[in-house]
């Protein structure tokens, strides 16, 4: 039965048809489902007040079309609300009438409140002139909103300052913008209508609604922004959310709420936008086109805040839901992915097998491979817990350690470009040693923003090495510890954002009292705090009292540490924004791609893929006293992350919803300590002998392979840096490059312990891909395989012997690129035997199999 | 099986050549079928017998039109700044005295000088726009000209169709996507990246050639393993980066084998006194090499003359640390351009490739006309000059015309999406050309509301 606490009756009422049966389900000639209607509790107050009604058909809790263009409407009282075909209602006196709605054989009814019709609602600059002045572009960037202006007139970009606004509306230009006794001769309304020469063009008609506002507030005396103007308090959007498949177009309504209780239609007036074309578009006039399948946010922007309308479109095929309620789960992230994965008609795969686990598991975890013989003891091992207690061992491994030390110093930049060597070195050890405790990631974060001190002895100091000035600070912590830019408000109250210029000076004046100087060596430098500094706001000329964003702002003259009152914002356990961030990172680590994508891209209008998922995954986090192990824990265990990358005959379009492992590219670190790994010849890096790459501190380490596979500058806090993607220059050093080359033709390693030790075709085969993909090849891998080895040697044996290196001709020719030194490489050794090993080596580790975790 | 010839390209049993193999397989790789290529010919969208192939010079750091290429010689002391105009081969047009050689081929470009842009001042805002026509708006990342060009019509020969040199465009301080890639048509359209610095004594295109010991036979026989061990992995054609992965490596071994190919690459093959004539350094290398390149099937040449604007001398011209003084356009900025430009014209010009080389000098934006405080102009995208010449493009003219100061275009003002038309149109693509964007909708190269240039055909 419905749950009238979310359908209200006087919102919904059923059909005729279905009222008598106890499930809500109708399939009509015009389509499935109820009908319903919304907003409810319709009140509209004030002279030719209106509102667009949205009808819905209705299944279960979902809107599932648009029937407001087939449906008629009808007012039970046209002397209090007219309504017309379209939907719109209308007030027309005081009182009540009830709007039914017929689609076909369906029906339903809403209520009308009319209030104060015959008073014409007071238009505000701030609420009413603004958003034309918005909405048809006259203060966008390629128009007045531009630093310069456009003929000599200049309004703040996107309405950011309506006092400034107004100043130039009423006061400039001797006044001619606006013509109160004659608002008609106003120039705001003779250039946008081309009644004279506009160089922006006509942007609407004489009489249009914009029009019609504007004349309406210049006729009203043009009554400036006040304190006293009504502030919005809710913007909401008609349906918040629907099901609907390609093709559909589905109409969105705008609804603003304010202070003095009275609501508008201001869908006219808001901005649409998507952010998933590929699924849906939306035009201007809010009208959402459904284009594929999976899901889309459509944004709606009124006055600096923004709603959203989330469309899903659920692929084609037909899922038993039996599959979903057999499919295994072992802990939370199981059900929210489940309970998605069904929402959108997506089949889960099956659970990865042994082999592909384990080899997935050390790679994600700790970035390398398991050895052959900690693959066997795995394979072999009967017990049904045996991935639980794999995940704990990994837990604990040093190389744990290393790759997530090395992941936290890609966040935090740690760099020679930036940093001195011994700096560098202290900021990379505080981090290591905080990944070795296992610091709580609140904890680590706090000591950062604190930090006070020598940089050689508290390395976390050196993120104000880093970052100088409050306005690199704040820019920085905001992606870096909440996943999100607001660099756009540093000049600006962003379009499509929530922070404001003002946040954003707020938030810088936190870091005002920053101080560093000197110490007693190269590259030891002292954070201090300072007493006294503010930073003013641009516009104002004038610091503000230091606010953390939606946080209480610290009064100026007050004495307390504002760094130490911006962590205790930024840590707290009721920070949304704080844990969301790391887990969101974390989860990306492991699932390739973030619940929010890009990871420092986080907003409203970029909805998480599985919202819930990430609420509880954030809500884990916390109550795990931000345990990032425990997080990581938690999603290796998950039979989420424990599916197998193979699609389903109906999944493989899926990238987005887990429903089976998404094979990933390694990053270029992983591959040059694996391909280390398996060859046993290890890279060498020149001044960090001994460390594999992932144990580097520092990202500028010269390494041909490393920049070439995508490894990060480090120069900007962004995840984009780390390049993934394959390029042809990656093709063409593996192919012809000198890492994996000499690593195979190397004195010393595998290649030459099986070609000394006689190892036969069979035994090459299996030990390579035991080393190299952790599994043994299939009987069909080692026929042909086999096969191609014995047809290798005969091309190789015939081979004249000019084609290989003489041998004592040295090392072979390299191209003459910068890259890392190594160490020093044998002679090519000409025996076929051996060339035909290299040869099948080569294969094995640049095949994709090798290359991705999958 | 195998033959193995002296031109390392090896011979199916069957006569087939192993390139003409890859390159059957390449059209379809690149994902635009033979019958998708004929609608379009037949619609008369791509003139597939236009053979002008196109090189961009990237002045990165944004020139001051006001001290190169618009001068005003009338204007205050403190607008017109410290250079002297001159005069050219074309009377009537004058340039800065920091281009003594250009001055003497100013009948073989054009000089717009009324290109502006409509969004923010920033480095990358004005790289999106010059590169692709257009601003990169919600999470839309648009395709560089030259990527459409390689969607287009794929590669000429064995070479890769659109180049990008010596590197991508770094930091340039607004942490936004430069406009150097494919975008949204995916990134098996992107410009193949030297990654390397031509004017290295020692230069090589990395990897490009096999060590000794890695025979052609050898590498083919690599190669035939590498697919039977991929067989397991089949499954990962759903991943787009996988897909990526196979077609980069049937690229880079369609390069390998190539004589061409490795010659387009091959500086040694030039004298001495044209690489002086050039100029010996990383700018005026790439112009030499992007020269052999459309003498080789590129079609498409991108060369970035700075990487970032960060503590190296640019067009950037703050004044202070660490940006760059205005007197460096005449100690070194112009003169490495003047070089490299007139030579590159000259070339093309001598060896009659000028008339199928379009090639294009641009920066992001111009600079404020008053000069700072710091003795430097700011960034300005209300009005700056760009040049065009070669590819059937009339040199010798002025179109559009600032105000007395440089401050706005006067007369005819051009946008990004305006110069993109004109580039489009003379490599023989439609403005109206489909291509796939966002949501599968096909959308014109060019925003509608924009045509090519006129004047300049």
């Amino acid at each position: 039965m419905l749950k009238s606490r979310r359908w209200p009756l006087a919102a919904v009422l059923l059909a005729a048809l279905t009222a008598s049966s106890g499930t809500p389900r109708a399939d009509t000639p015009e389509g499935p489902g109820v009908l319903a209607v919304l907003p409810d509790a319709i009140v509209l107050r004030g002279q030719g007040s209106h509102q667009q009604l949205v009808v819905e058909a209705r299944v279960g809790d979902s809107y599932v079309g648009s029937r407001t263009k087939s449906s008629t409407f009808a007012s039970s009282n046209p002397n209090v609300a007219t309504v017309d075909d379209a939907g719109v209602v209308t007030a027309v006196r005081d009182g009540r009438a009830f709007i039914t709605i017929r689609d076909g054989a369906r029906r339903a009814s809403t209520m009308v409140e009319v209030e104060r019709a015959s008073a014409a609602y007071p238009l505000t600059f701030r609420n009413h002139v603004m958003p034309v002045l918005t909405r048809v572009g006259c203060n966008s960037g390629p128009c007045h909103g531009t630093l310069a202006g456009k003929n000599g007139f200049k309004l703040t970009l996107r309405g950011y300052d309506p006092e400034a606004d107004y100043l130039t509306l009423t006061r400039q230009a001797t006044g001619r913008r606006v013509n109160p006794v004659e608002p008609a001769r106003s120039l705001m309304l003779l250039k946008p209508t081309l009644a004279v020469s506009h160089g922006g063009g006509k942007r609407f008609a004489t009489g249009s609604p914009e029009y019609q506002v504007l004349a309406q507030w210049i006729a009203a005396g043009t009554p400036a922004p006040s304190d006293s103007d009504p502030t919005m308090t809710h913007l909401e959007v008609f349906p918040p959310a629907a099901r609907l498949k390609a093709g559909d177009e589905q109409p969105l309504v705008v609804r603003a709420r304010f202070s003095d209780g009275h609501a508008e239609d201001v869908t006219r007036w808001a901005k649409f936008t998507t952010n998933e074309g590929a699924v849906a578009t939306v035009g201007d006039d809010g009208v959402v086109k459904v284009q594929g399948t999976g899901e889309a946010a459509i944004s709606a922007w009124y006055l600096s805040r923004l709603v959203t309308a989330r469309i899903a479109s659920p692929f084609p095929a037909h899922i038993d839901p039996t599959v979903y309620a057999r499919a295994p789960r072992a802990n939370f992230i199981d059900d929210a992915v489940l309970r998605k994965l069904q929402e959108l008609n997506i089949e889960p795969s099956a659970l990865s097998s042994d082999a592909e686990f384990i080899r997935r598991v050390y790679l994600d975890a700790a970035g390398i491979l398991p050895e052959p013989d900690e693959v066997r003891t795995f394979l072999a091992d009967a017990r049904p817990d045996k991935r639980t207690r794999l995940i704990d061992a990994l837990l604990e491994r040093p190389e744990f350690v290393d790759y997530w030390a090395y992941k936290w110093s890609d966040l935090l930049l740690v760099s020679s470009r930036s940093l001195q060597s011994n700096a560098m070195w202290a900021y990379y050890n505080w981090i290591r040693a905080s990944v070795a405790a296992n610091k709580p990631w609140d904890a680590m974060t706090r000591e950062i923003l604190t930090a006070s001190g020598n940089t050689l002895s508290n390395g976390a100091a050196n993120y104000y090495v880093l970052h100088k000035n409050p306005v690199d600070v704040t820019e920085n912590a905001a992606v870096t510890f909440m996943g999100f830019s607001i660099t756009c408000a540093r000049c600006h109250n962003h379009p499509l954002e929530r922070w404001t210029q003002k946040d954003y000076y707020q938030m810088a004046n936190l870091f005002s009292r920053v101080a560093i100087k000197n110490g007693s060596e190269r590259g030891d430098i002292i954070v201090y705090p300072a007493r006294t500094g503010e930073i003013n706001h641009p516009r104002l000329n004038a610091p503000l009292p230091p606010r953390p964003l939606d946080g209480q702002p610290l009064p100026l003259d007050s004495a307390q540490d504002r760094r130490q009152y911006f962590a205790d914002w930024l840590v707290s356990p009721d920070n949304p924004f704080f844990a969301r961030a790391v887990v969101n990172r974390v989860w990306k680590n492991f699932m390739g791609r973030g619940l929010v994508e890009s990871v420092d891209d986080i907003r409203d209008a970029n909805p998480p893929s599985n919202p819930e998922l990430l609420a509880a995954l954030t809500r884990d986090f916390v109550e795990h006293r931000f345990d990032v192990q425990q997080l990581a824990r938690t999603i290796m265990n998950s039979s989420t992350y424990q599916l197998t990358s193979r699609p389903t005959a109906t999944n493989a379009a899926d990238l987005k919803y887990h429903s089976h492992y998404i094979a990933k590219r390694l990053p270029a670190e992983v591959i040059l300590d694996a391909i280390g790994q398996v060859t046993g010849v290890r890279e060498v890096f020149p001044g960090y002998p001994g460390r594999r790459a992932l144990q580097l501190p520092d990202s500028s380490v010269d390494s041909y392979f490393l920049t070439a596979f995508g490894r990060p500058s480090r120069v900007t806090a962004a995840d984009s840096e780390r390049q993934q993607e394959p390029s042809i220059t990656q093709a063409l050093h593996v192919i012809n490059g000198d890492t994996i080359n000499r690593k195979l033709t190397a004195s010393g390693g595998l290649i030459q312990s099986l070609v000394v030790g006689g190892a036969d075709n069979r035994t090459v085969v299996e030990r390579l891909y035991l080393s190299a993909l952790s599994r043994r090849p299939t009987d069909e891998e080692l026929r042909t395989l086999m096969l191609a080895m014995d047809e290798a040697t005969a091309r190789e044996t015939a081979a004249p012997v000019t084609a290989a290196a003489a041998p004592g001709e040295g090392t072979p020719r390299v191209s003459a690129a910068p890259r890392a030194a190594t160490d020093d490489v044998a002679p090519p050794v000409t025996s076929p035997r051996r060339r035909v090993i290299e040869d099948l080596a080569w294969a094995i580790l640049t095949g994709r199999e090798f290359l991705f975790n999958q | 099986m195998f033959r193995f010839d002296a031109e390392k390209s090896v011979e199916f049993c069957d006569g087939m050549r192993r390139r003409d193999f890859l390159h059957a397989g390449s059209l379809a790789l690149l994902g635009l079928s033979l019958r998708d290529l004929a609608v379009l010919k037949a619609a008369g969208r791509v003139d597939t017998a236009r053979d002008v192939n196109c090189i961009m010079l990237m002045l990165v750091g944004g020139p001051s039109h006001i001290d190169t290429w618009d001068m005003k010689p009338d204007a205050p002391a403190e607008i017109r700044g410290p250079f002297k105009a001159i005069p050219t081969n074309v009377s009537g047009i004058q340039i800065s005295e920091v281009f003594p050689r250009m001055a003497r081929h100013a009948d073989k470009y054009a000089l717009l000088r009324s290109v502006y842009h409509p969004g923010a001042g920033v480095h990358d805002v004005g790289h999106q726009y010059m590169q692709t026509g257009r601003f990169f708006q919600f999470g839309n990342e648009q395709p560089h000209i030259g990527c459409v060009l390689s969607k287009l019509k794929g590669p000429k020969g064995d070479a890769p169709p659109h180049v990008l040199l010596p590197r991508p465009i770094g930091n340039t301080g607004g942490n936004l996507p430069h406009g150097q890639n494919a975008g949204f048509l995916g990134k098996t359209y992107d410009p193949f990246v030297l990654n390397a610095d031509p004017s290295d004594p020692d230069f090589q295109v990395p990897d490009l050639v096999s060590p000794d010991y890695l025979p052609p036979l050898r590498v083919d026989g690599r190669s035939s393993m590498r697919q039977l061990v991929d067989k397991a992995v089949s499954h990962l054609e759903s991943v787009p980066d996988a897909r990526l992965l196979d077609s980069n490596f049937q690229s880079a071994y369609r390069m390998m084998s190539s004589q061409s190919t490795r010659e387009a690459f091959d500086l040694s093959q030039e004298s001495d006194a044209t690489k002086e004539r050039y100029g010996r350094n990383r700018f005026g290398m790439s112009c030499l090499l992007a020269r052999r390149m459309v003498e080789r099937d590129v079609r498409f040449v991108t060369v970035n003359m700075f990487e970032t604007v960060f503590n190296e001398i640019t067009w950037d011209i703050h004044g202070s640390a660490p940006f760059s003084p205005i007197s460096c356009y005449r100690d070194l900025v112009g003169p490495m351009f003047d070089h490299a430009y007139s030579s590159l014209l000259e070339d093309l010009h001598d060896r009659g490739l000028l008339q199928n080389t379009l090639v294009l000098a641009m920066g992001e934006f111009g600079r404020t006309p008053k000069v700072n405080p710091a003795g430097g102009r700011d960034h300005w995208t209300n009005c700056w000059t760009i040049l065009m010449g070669g590819g059937g493009i009339k040199g010798g003219q002025v179109i559009g015309a600032s105000d007395e100061i440089g401050g706005y275009p006067r007369d005819r003002p051009i946008a990004p999406p305006d110069v993109a038309a004109t580039i489009y149109k003379a490599l023989g693509i439609d403005v109206e050309t489909p291509i796939i964007g966002a949501a599968n909708r096909p959308v014109p190269v060019v925003d509608y509301g924009h045509a090519p240039i006129k004047e300049l055909f």
